[in-house]
């Protein structure tokens, strides 16, 4: 068999945004994680390729910042680690995006499996694995909560609006998982140790002869606040605070 | 023929955007892939229906084909519902035709030439405006435009679908929830329910208010204690009810993204500092146990002369 390639993203945690009083987004004090739903994409790359007797390798395209993400994806038990620095990501749309990550997988040896995650925690566009597929011309199943190895191509399990399908795929191909597919297990000291061990493949954006220009024009970026009453009851017997919260409601005439 | 090229496997939906496509003076071409579907929609004011017809049972399979089309066609826009069959139809043509893709609008809108569509992100945190110039991708969801009516003219045409793909077996999804869409009232529970039994301590509150049972993605989806058809947010079902009221829901972006239009929030949890009481408007931090069969209790009294 041959390799699989898991595409995580290194976000800024949302947690950690701040919406100003003119409604801008202050990033200032925003810390980086990998996007939530991609390290079920990682585990299960790894669950695939370790059924397999192959490597698990990682790949992600992010800013310079993006580094220190290598570290934490190999320490989730893929054995190399492939990152595209480039500028150009922090404002990449998903065409620039899937380009850049189809021209390092065509440079990776043997790829059979490329698994992403449904959607990123930060654009949530859910369109990335499917235009990697258009790129490289592969076939893509997305929506998948269950992969079983068959012969030389993979049986999924997709989880639609309206059903559920079993898809037969043939390989190389793309895969989109939700992330009720595992648990991605939390990575031990043993493993985390390791990480630190293992190969790390650097690339430059401009090498890839890539036109990063986003294909639409941002008109507007800003923050959604809600105006709420905010009146919390937090002291006193549970009985009062009941109490209180029931004639408030009363009086709203929502009941 | 230039103009909007319209799919999507909700028919409701489609009909939504042929709506929108007709109201800002555009030609409205409909994709259909069975016939069915083509006689179904023959009346929902499209100007044609391209029926095409290949050999995949997977719509999904034809995106390269669709693409070819949109490019042979002039096409001005590609609009797509949001469904899991429409996204990825939607992004794997837009990766063929190497154009914009703009996912799940909250908002799209035509002037001087330009289509103008908002979205989403960060969770919901963060509303992004952006413009189309030529020929680009939408995914639109349910709800945003009014349906018209109008005869469409039906034009079958042969495509080639991608038969590296192939289904094997189709099993319908049956509802078992309420239709959250459409509730006035929504008891939503979250993670900090200890077991699946204490559900009914949710339940007998619901019941005493009128309300249907929601709950965040990791009751459905983890603990499987609930439908996935229930759980709210930017992955789930948006609602707009009069009164949301959560149980053990810590209320991070991503689940408030979807109870934004509500009427009016509550949230009851035992963490002051848990986010959900900056997003809702009367809050009790306690824990559930203690609190939701007193509230049960005296909201059953209040609600005495509710008419059914
Ligand atoms: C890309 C993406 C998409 C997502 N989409 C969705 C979505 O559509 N919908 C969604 O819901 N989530 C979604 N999530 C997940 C979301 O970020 C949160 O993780 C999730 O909503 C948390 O669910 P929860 O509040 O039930 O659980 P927790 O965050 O675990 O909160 C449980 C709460 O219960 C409280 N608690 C514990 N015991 C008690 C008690 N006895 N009494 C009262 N309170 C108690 C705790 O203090 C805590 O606040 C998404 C995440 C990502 C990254
Ligand atoms: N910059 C990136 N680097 C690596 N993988 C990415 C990147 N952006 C998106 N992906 C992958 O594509 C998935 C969907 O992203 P999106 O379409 O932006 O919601 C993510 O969960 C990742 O698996």
């Amino acid at each position: 068999m041959s390799k699989v390639v898991a595409c995580y993203k290194w976000v800024a945690d949302e947690a950690d945004l701040r919406i100003d009083a003119d409604l801008s987004v202050d990033f200032s004090r925003v810390k980086g994680k990998i996007s939530d739903y991609d390290k079920n994409a990682i585990a299960e790359a790894v669950n695939i390729a370790t059924a397999w007797g192959e490597k698990a390798v990682g790949l992600t395209f992010g800013t310079a910042k993006a580094k220190q993400s290598v570290k934490d994806a190999l320490s989730r038990g893929l054995e190399e680690g492939y990152w595209i620095n480039a500028d150009e990501a922090a404002d990449a749309d998903g065409a620039a995006v899937a380009k850049a990550l189809a021209a390092v997988i065509q440079r990776i040896d043997d790829v059979g499996l490329v698994v992403c995650a449904e959607g990123a925690s930060d654009t949530f566009a859910r369109q990335v694995p499917s235009r990697i597929g258009a790129v490289l011309d592969w076939p893509v199943v997305t929506s998948v909560m269950k992969i079983e190895i068959a012969g030389n191509g993979l049986m999924t399990v997709r989880r639609l609006d309206d059903c559920m399908q079993t898809v037969k795929v043939q390989l190389p191909a793309v895969i989109a998982v939700l992330p009720e597919i595992n648990t991605p297990p939390i990575p031990g000291l043993k493993a985390v140790m390791a990480a630190a061990k293992k190969p790390v493949h650097e690339f430059k954006g401009g090498d890839l002869g890539i036109n990063f220009t986003p294909k639409t024009k941002a008109v507007e970026f800003k923050g959604y606040v809600m105006a709420r009453k905010n009146v919390i009851f937090k002291e006193g017997e549970a009985a009062d605070k009941v109490r209180e919260l029931a004639a408030a409601l009363r009086k709203e005439g929502v009941l | 023929m230039a103009g909007i090229y319209i799919y999507s496997d909700n028919n409701e939906i489609a009909a939504e955007i042929i709506g929108f496509a007709k109201r800002v003076g555009k030609e409205a071409v409909l994709l259909a892939f069975d016939e069915k579907t083509a006689e179904v929609m023959g009346n929902s004011g499209a100007d044609k229906i391209y029926l095409l017809n290949g050999e995949s049972e997977l719509v999904e399979s034809y995106a390269k084909a669709v693409a070819e089309l949109l490019q042979k066609e002039e096409a001005e826009l590609f609009a797509v519902g949001s469904t899991a069959r429409g996204r990825e139809l939607a992004a794997r043509a837009a990766g063929y035709l190497d154009c914009a893709l703009v996912s799940d609008v909250s908002a799209l809108s035509y002037a001087d030439g330009w289509f103008l569509a908002e979205r989403m992100m960060y969770g919901g945190l963060v509303q992004q405006r952006e413009s189309l110039d030529g020929l680009g991708v939408v995914t639109v969801p349910g709800g945003k435009f009014d349906p018209v009516t109008g005869n469409a003219e039906v034009i079958s045409m042969a495509v080639q679908a991608d038969r590296r793909v192939s289904l094997v077996e189709t099993a319908p999804i049956v509802r078992q929830g309420a239709d959250l869409s459409q509730a006035d009232k929504v008891v939503c529970v979250g993670m900090g329910l200890d077991k699946e039994e204490d559900l009914e301590t949710a339940r007998a509150l619901a019941e005493a208010i009128g309300a249907e049972i929601a709950c965040t993605r990791g009751i459905a989806e983890e603990r499987h204690w609930l439908p996935a058809e229930l759980y709210i947010g930017i992955s789930g079902a948006v609602i707009k009810p009069k009164l949301y009221v959560s149980l053990g829901v810590s209320g991070q972006i991503q689940h408030i993204f979807g109870i934004r239009d509500s009427q009016l929030i509550v949230g009851i949890d035992t963490n002051e500092r848990a986010p959900i009481f900056k997003a809702a408007d009367y809050g009790i931090v306690g824990d559930l146990y203690e609190i939701v069969p007193l509230l049960t209790d005296a909201l059953k009294k209040q609600t005495i002369d509710r008419p059914e």
